[in-house]
């Protein structure tokens, strides 16, 4: 079992759905947008997905069909730890109560420490979690691919430069 | 392997110009695209074409003067009547259409499908007729026998003509020699294996298989699955012999492409033009491998004569010292490059994205005297009609030019995009290795897709199949 790769935090919570607001549930999860996306408030966020899961599939070589007994929500995601103050983060956002409020026993209202104890709840551990960046936040990566961007402008612009102008150029970029 | 022999290839019943290039034997290229307004005359116009498609049979005798080539856009299908049952069996990607795929394929800004040239990429370019023909005159006197059937024929109309036509050298309008390097199919193009097929280990190649590029046979994953079951299909009989066809309109700016070579060449190597722009294709422009020679083009180089082409990356060039990691056909076709943590089987990670290229330069060649005094723009269009066929229109094109073309996360770039055609509304640069390395700017659109649709193209019995649908119908 590992939740964790170096600093970075695998959750996964399942959670069934109450039985008819499913489709409620899926068309409030369609709406989102690359822009409206909860999870932009969540800046400690690498990767994290909400997935419903409406019944197994059907093996027709199996004796009996075996379904399951209500649809569930999966809710996963990898981000910078600790897990508690993420959880208490995404707690407090709107859509999130909207979300867990469709399914079986969660807190009325779903939200704040309740909806994070019910998500602790039905917490299941990851059998094996590798993060691209164990030891990178979020934020450092996105600050490094922006160096990266500037440096690789630069490489291009000053191209040809002789040493002396390259040296000026480079510490009025780079602040050196 | 699996001790079994052969499958037998029905060769009469796969089109020509698949398997085997008429391109190159031909002067000439018509691509006519018809509409069918009204299905019984689209099928009974269908049916008066089928005497005339060639297929991919031996020629025993001297070349036809012509040859005829019918291909069907998922509108055109559906207009000649094919039943929904049946639509539904053909690819995601094909039914969606080129038009609808277009932000991961890389065409927006001035490429984008709301500029496309009518009618490609609306649900009004129903049916390709390809026409190649050995000269000019020939060519004549065979559309005005196409267009008297067009004329005939009942609720079909031309809606759009693309001539196109070899020019010299068996160049394209930027000057590089094309189209010569092909896949390798196992039984098939034998001739090609070297350097055409799938790199292994001790320097030896295989052919791919056929299902590749033709649906109804095995592919490389039948090669693995111990039943033999070749990939999916389209419903019989449509699935059988068919393959999948792709055709973009490329326009390409010939004199800003000379210009930004000029340009970057001030500060390359003493202003070496001709090696900046084979740094850029992975090809001097007579078509001599960057791998095999370096500094200078072979001036013997004979692009017809296969041995040439037979060279990987990674035991001479891992680093990209002679050919850059992103140059254009190290891109397009990677052979070995990508690796595959040690193993010697290296081609794994790419010989399921190969295509078969049967492109034709369109519109008359600039001049180069027409750049050399500068400027040079004489606002004539002219370009690449890029046509190629493949199983999987996801996996194969899509895959190249998403991926490795428009992409350069997989081959370690970045977002650096192939020079040539990437698309060019972001801010990217293409490094050529060495030390120093040596950057090419952010490139300017040379390359705008000015249209494009995805194709189907029967084999013979699935012609003549939605040829004769009406008749089936009324009995």
């Amino acid at each position: 079992m590992s939740n964790q790769a170096g600093q970075a935090y695998a959750f996964m919570a399942i959670t069934p759905i109450l039985e008819g607001e499913e489709k409620k549930l899926r068309a409030y999860l369609d709406g989102f947008t690359q822009e409206t996306s909860p999870f932009a408030g969540l800046p400690a966020t690498h990767f994290a997905r909400w997935v419903i899961l409406p019944d197994w599939v059907d093996d027709p070589s199996q004796p009996r069909q075996d379904h399951l007994g209500s649809e569930y929500l999966i809710f996963t995601s990898n981000f910078d730890g600790p897990l508690g103050s993420y959880l208490d983060e995404l707690c407090r956002r709107p859509e999130a109560q909207e979300i867990w409020s469709h399914c079986v026993g969660a807190p009325k209202p779903a939200t704040g420490h309740l909806l994070k104890a019910y998500l602790l709840h039905n917490h299941i551990d990851t059998g094996f979690f590798v993060a691209a960046y164990p030891d990178a936040s979020v934020e450092k990566v996105r600050a490094s691919l922006a160096l990266r961007e500037r440096l690789s402008a630069f490489a291009v612009r000053s191209q040809g430069m002789d040493p002396a102008t390259l040296q000026s150029a480079f510490n009025a970029e780079f602040g050196g | 392997m699996t001790g079994r022999g052969p499958e037998r290839i029905d060769y009469a019943d796969i089109q020509g110009d698949i398997l085997r290039a008429y391109g190159n034997d031909y002067e000439r290229t018509s691509y006519m695209l018809a509409h069918i307004e009204h299905a019984p005359g689209g099928r009974a116009w269908l049916g008066s074409l089928l005497g005339q498609v060639t297929n991919a049979e031996q020629w025993t005798g001297p070349k036809p003067e012509t040859t005829l080539n019918v291909a069907l856009t998922y509108a055109g299908l559906q207009a000649l009547g094919v039943p929904d049952s049946v639509l539904a069996t053909f690819s995601d990607e094909f039914r969606e259409g080129m038009a609808a795929r277009s932000q991961i394929l890389g065409d927006i800004g001035e490429s984008a499908p709301a500029r496309w040239e009518a009618p490609l990429g609306t649900d009004r370019a129903h049916l390709l007729v390809t026409i190649n023909a050995l000269t000019t005159e020939l060519l004549e006197e065979k559309l005005k026998t196409f267009r008297a059937g067009v004329q005939e024929a009942e609720g079909v109309t031309i809606v759009h003509e693309q001539h196109a036509q070899l020019l010299a050298g068996v160049r394209e309008h930027f000057g590089y020699a094309d189209g010569f390097a092909q896949p390798a199919i196992a039984g098939v193009t034998p001739h090609r294996t070297l350097g055409g097929g799938v790199p292994e280990k001790e320097d030896k190649w295989r052919g791919l298989a056929l299902g590749e590029f033709i649906l109804g046979y095995e592919d490389e994953d039948s090669l693995v699955d111990p039943l033999h079951r070749p990939p999916d299909a389209p419903a019989e009989p449509l699935g059988r012999s068919g393959t999948y066809m792709i055709y973009r309109k490329l326009s390409q700016d010939v004199a800003l492409f000379r210009k930004t070579l000029r340009d970057a060449a001030r500060l390359y190597e003493d202003g070496d033009e001709e090696k900046l722009a084979a740094k850029v294709a992975g090809r001097w422009r007579n078509g001599t491998p960057l791998i095999s020679s370096p500094d200078a083009p072979d001036p013997s180089f004979n692009p017809k004569d296969l041995r040439g082409n037979a060279f990987r990356y990674l035991d001479t060039d891992a680093d990209g010292a002679r050919c850059p990691l992103g140059a254009h056909i190290r891109r397009a076709n990677p052979r070995d490059a990508l690796g595959w943590k040690g193993l010697d089987d290296s081609g794994l990670l790419s010989y399921r994205h190969r295509i078969i290229r049967r492109g034709m330069p369109y519109g008359p060649p600039l001049p180069v005297e027409a750049t050399d005094a500068g400027g040079g723009e004489d606002r004539v269009d002219r370009g690449l009609i890029f046509v190629c066929f493949n199983a999987s229109i996801s996996r194969q094109f899509e895959g190249i030019q998403t991926q490795w073309i428009n992409d350069g996360n997989a081959l370690h770039l970045g977002h650096d995009k192939d020079f040539l055609l990437g698309d060019s509304t972001t801010t990217d640069k293409m490094t050529i290795q060495g030390s120093p390395p040596f950057f090419l700017s952010p490139q300017p659109a040379f390359v705008t897709t000015r249209g494009g649709e995805y194709l189907f193209v029967p084999g013979h019995a699935a012609l003549h199949f939605l040829a004769g649908a009406a008749d089936r119908r009324a009995a």
